[in-house]
């Protein structure tokens, strides 16, 4: 029973009607008087040194160039989500040795783009070519070409061993007492592939320099404030000249939780110039800056008969290209991700990083997750298969849930499961999908094969936790009254979509009680918003949400005492709800109708009055990051002619607490399904072996997507939400973003084999992939005829 | 490069302007003419993220050469609706939730709103067939086809 006026209402889109016209403005859309266009100069080769670089071609007609001789020498990582103890860094603004085919080595900026890119091509470069390595298994090897020879872990050197960008062990328990106690003990093998985000709107920025030598920014990242810091790290300009302004990014999934190496590079080319720069990459350019890191996997478990899991052992080898991002705490998530499905009892663990030539490998949403819960929701199946036990059964007898410790963002960052509606999602979702009809795997007719099949995922909602640990996760929110009785609510976390801005408006509304149309998102920036950390790990809702509500009981309390004064009542006795018609929040004493006023009235009193003005801000750590739970059922049609997969039918659960933006919660779970599609069945960027470059050039043609014909019917995608109440989340709400879309592969996975009968252990499934094995199980099907005839 | 003259009507309003001739129609409405609300997302056609409509009909701006816009109507998202007034696509596509990121809508609504002045009832299949070349990372594409069709219907009951 709902008994909000705000929260899971429909109210209007924060925001929307500026989407809805154009008006909406992106770092891509930002133009400032005197500005210049800037091209960047990237390195043809996968591994090479720069021996000489001239620049004075393009720079008599006229272009500003940067090389890395006009760059502070200082190295560092992207991302400073991680403590500083914990942070590997390689990366230079420009390089002179570059390590991936597309690497920043100079820059041009000219009066128009055309121009920068002409002067560009002027600029005269001599490389000495370098082997390189593509292949992570050949790099771990000894004698492999090295990437990196020395990184530095926070200012400590480090020497890099076998191109190991870092490592991590995790053991608890006796592994192989569990393996005794097993009836059955499995290991398998599987790879995921190397994704590419593909968000709308490519990195771009503006950035201005400023008379008192600092800079003001317009670019697309997750997180502002760290924006700011990593540029006072690598040019020393003091934090309160640099201002980076909140602006709309075009989707992100990940790839700007880190700032943009595009990002200081404007910076420099600012800081040179005196005067404006702007850089917006190319689509091709965007696909060489950053892709999602492919792991390989080898996994083992002990079970007993009845179900019982007694021994989990995981080894996961990543790709992390030529450069850390994330790879160190990745290490740590991919172990919590996979510690904190099942109970494995015994658990080992080893991670490790590797440096390839290619593309950096950023988080991308899920961060690890959607490759795990892969691995693991189809190593499960297989289990069960063993067993002859429903998946189902075998679910609910190990999984991880009210009560248990959840590792999300692990090891260091736990936390006890408060809500979990993994059981309810498991019931109600295999009776809409018809789970008992499915026939048994690979029994069917004719060209068209259907298949059911399930996963289940959850993810984070932020990466808060009791202690302190490697990760940094807090937000903070100004919540100020108008004299109107509106509300502006400032905060530095970022909306990339996912409807946080949405919530938390809601989120304000409720707690003030005024109608949720009152509530405005301020797109403020560094130098107006206390910090936060970054919109990532699903913590829009939960973490910058949990300190708006915070920051909007104070100012409840100073508006109520204020109210007192008017009213000449006692604080406690008064309430406020939202009246629509007025278009106002009312204060009021129950039982008597002449003690009322408006939240307008009364803020305009105390602004005539010279009272003061309503408004507090607050720093919000969240001390826990519960997991929100999802399950998919996905019903799919394999043609074992073409090899062509289709969706058919989607039954999606999700536990996300107290649901505070519904339709926009469907819509998550849509898009996320259409993205798991993908990359189950699409996305991978291959590399050209002679060249070192990616094998489509980074042309988006060549990196297949859905489109509005791939996914299934409205009709036929059931979405529901398990009926949860988070007790640490605002108003009882979980995030949602990524676990919408880390359970999608698993379950399309099981749903072909349950099609086709066979199973695959390599992404992306794809139809030539598909009929090979086909046509492999019928040549087999043959010899076994022929031997036993 | 010598400049050349274009005279086209934009957003139903008579427009002069010089242009180089190499340069594509999204880059001169975006950069040269300040209408933002056409988006670069790969500048290919791969995308549609650039979409307007030239004389109704949909186009990826981006693979049209700015001087072949001489003499044509081209209409713009800033062009159909605005705070006061919003077409029924955009009203849908709020009221349904179709929108997360933003970032596809206006190429989005564009090529919706050219299918409803050709085809004023379709089909489902025959909306998800026309904006198939707009792509989607955030959304899924399921509330904006519901968009779509409510749409559609909302435009028929007004005539």
């Amino acid at each position: 029973m709902n008994a909000f006026s705000a929260i899971g209402k429909r109210t209007p889109k924060v925001f929307g009607l500026a989407q809805v016209t154009g008006r909406e403005q992106y770092s891509s859309d930002i133009s400032v008087p005197g500005m210049l266009h800037a091209r960047i100069l990237r390195s043809p080769h996968p591994h090479a040194k720069v021996i000489n670089i001239d620049t004075s071609p393009a720079e008599s007609s006229g272009a500003v160039c940067i090389t890395f001789k006009d760059v502070p020498q200082v190295k560092f990582n992207l991302r400073l989500v991680s403590t500083p103890e914990t942070t590997y860094k390689d990366w230079k603004v420009l390089s002179r040795e570059p390590v991936y085919y597309g690497e920043p080595i100079a820059a041009v900026a000219a009066e128009t783009e055309e121009e920068a890119q002409r002067a560009m091509k002027l600029v005269e470069v001599e490389y000495q070519v370098l082997q390189p390595i593509l292949d992570a298994s050949e790099a771990i090897k000894p004698d492999s070409p090295t990437v990196h020879e020395e990184i530095l872990l926070k200012d400590k050197q480090l020497t890099v061993e076998n191109n190991i960008a870092c490592k991590l062990e995790f053991a608890d328990g006796d592994i192989e007492a569990g393996y005794k106690e097993a009836d059955l003990v499995l290991e398998r093998k599987y790879r995921s592939s190397r994704r590419y985000h593909a968000q709308l709107e490519t990195k771009s920025v503006v950035c201005k320099p400023e008379p008192d030598g600092g800079v003001t920014l317009w670019s697309t990242t997750q997180t502002i404030h760290n924006s700011r810091i990593l540029i006072h790290d690598v040019f020393g300009i003091p934090m309160h000249k640099i201002n980076v302004k909140k602006i709309a990014l075009g989707g992100s999934f990940g790839s700007s939780i880190h700032t943009n190496i595009t990002a200081l590079i404007a910076v420099a080319l600012a800081l040179k110039a005196k005067k404006p720069i702007r850089i917006s990459l190319t689509r091709e350019e965007d696909m060489h800056d950053h892709s999602s890191f492919s792991m390989l996997f080898r996994i083992k478990a002990g079970v007993k008969n009845d179900g019982t899991l007694t021994a989990g052992e995981l080894e996961m080898l990543m790709d992390v290209g030529s450069h850390q991002i994330q790879a160190y705490p990745l290490l740590g998530c991919v172990f919590g991700w996979w510690a904190s499905f099942y109970r494995w009892r015994n658990i080992r663990y080893t991670g490790k990083a590797v440096y390839t030539n290619k593309v950096p490998s950023c988080a991308m949403r899920g961060y690890g997750n959607p490759q795990t819960s892969w691995m693991v929701e189809t190593f499960m199946d297989e289990i069960a298969e063993a067993l002859h036990m429903d998946p189902i059964e075998l679910k609910k007898k190990n999984y991880i849930g009210l009560g248990e410790v959840f590792w999300g963002q692990g090891p260091s960052v736990k936390s006890v499961i408060r809500s979990c509606g993994v059981e309810e999602m498991l019931n109600k979702g295999s009776t809409m999908i018809g789970w008992t009809r499915r026939h048994r795997p690979g029994e069917g007719e004719g060209v068209l094969r259907r298949g059911i099949g399930l996963g289940r995922g959850f993810h984070t909602s932020s990466a808060g936790a009791p202690l302190s640990g490697s990760v940094i996760d807090y937000s903070g929110a100004t919540v100020k009254l108008n004299e109107d009785g509106t509300v502006d609510v400032v905060t530095a976390l970022m909306d990339q979509g996912g409807g946080a801005y949405h919530a938390i408006a809601k989120i304000v509304a409720e707690e003030l009680g005024v109608p949720a149309e009152n509530v405005g998102m301020v797109q403020a920036d560094t130098q107006t918003t206390v910090y936060d950390v970054c919109t990532h790990a699903s913590r829009g809702i939960y973490a910058g949400g949990g300190a708006a509500l915070n920051a909007a009981v104070e100012v409840k309390k100073k508006l109520l005492a204020y109210a007192a004064r008017i009213l000449e009542v006692n604080q406690d006795a008064l309430k406020i709800k939202p009246d629509p018609e007025l278009g106002q929040g009312i204060i009021y004493v129950e039982g008597f109708p002449n003690k009322r006023i408006t939240v307008g009235e009364v803020v305009a009193h105390a602004w005539t009055k010279n009272w003061g003005s309503i408004a507090a801000t607050v720093s919000y750590r969240p001390t826990a990051g519960p997991p929100h739970f999802t399950t998919f059922f996905v019903e799919v049609e394999v043609d074992i002619e073409t090899g062509m997969v289709t969706p058919i039918r989607v039954v999606a659960g999700a536990d996300v607490g107290t649901v505070v933006n519904p339709d926009l919660a469907a819509g998550q779970i849509q898009g996320g399904f259409a993205m798991g599609l993908s990359m189950t069945l699409l996305e991978d960027t291959p590399y050209n072996d002679r060249t070192g470059d990616l094998a489509n050039r980074g042309m988006l043609v060549d990196y297949k997507l859905p489109a509005s014909l791939d996914v299934p019917p409205l009709d036929n995608f059931q979405v529901f939400f398990a009926d949860t109440y988070e007790p640490t989340g605002p108003f009882g709400a979980k995030g949602l973003g990524e676990g919408t879309y880390n359970p999608v592969a698993g379950a399309i996975c099981n749903a072909i084999y349950n099609a086709i009968g066979i199973r695959f252990y390599e992404l992306p499934i794809t139809p030539e992939r598909i009929l090979a094995a086909l046509k492999e199980r019928r040549a087999r099907k043959q010899e076994e005829a022929i031997a036993t005839s | 490069m010598k400049l050349v003259q274009i005279d086209l009507i934009l957003n139903g309003k008579p427009v002069k302007v010089l242009t180089k001739p190499n340069q594509t129609l999204l880059d001169l409405l975006h950069n040269d003419l300040r209408l933002t609300g056409t988006k670069k997302g790969c500048d290919r056609g791969d995308c549609g993220a650039c979409t307007v409509q030239i004389n109704g009909r949909a186009v990826n701006s981006c693979l049209v050469l700015a001087p072949q816009a001489n003499g044509q109507q081209v209409t713009t998202i800033e062009g159909i609706g605005s705070y006061e007034r919003l077409h029924p696509v955009q009203e849908l596509f709020l009221d349904l939730d179709a929108i997360q990121c933003g970032y596809c809508i206006p190429g989005m609504i564009m090529c919706a709103k050219a299918l409803l002045e050709e085809n004023p009832n379709p089909t489902t299949d025959e909306v998800r067939s026309y904006i198939s070349g707009n792509l989607c990372r955030c959304t899924g594409y399921l509330h904006q086809i519901a968009a779509v069709k409510q749409a559609a219907a909302a435009m028929q009951t007004k005539k």
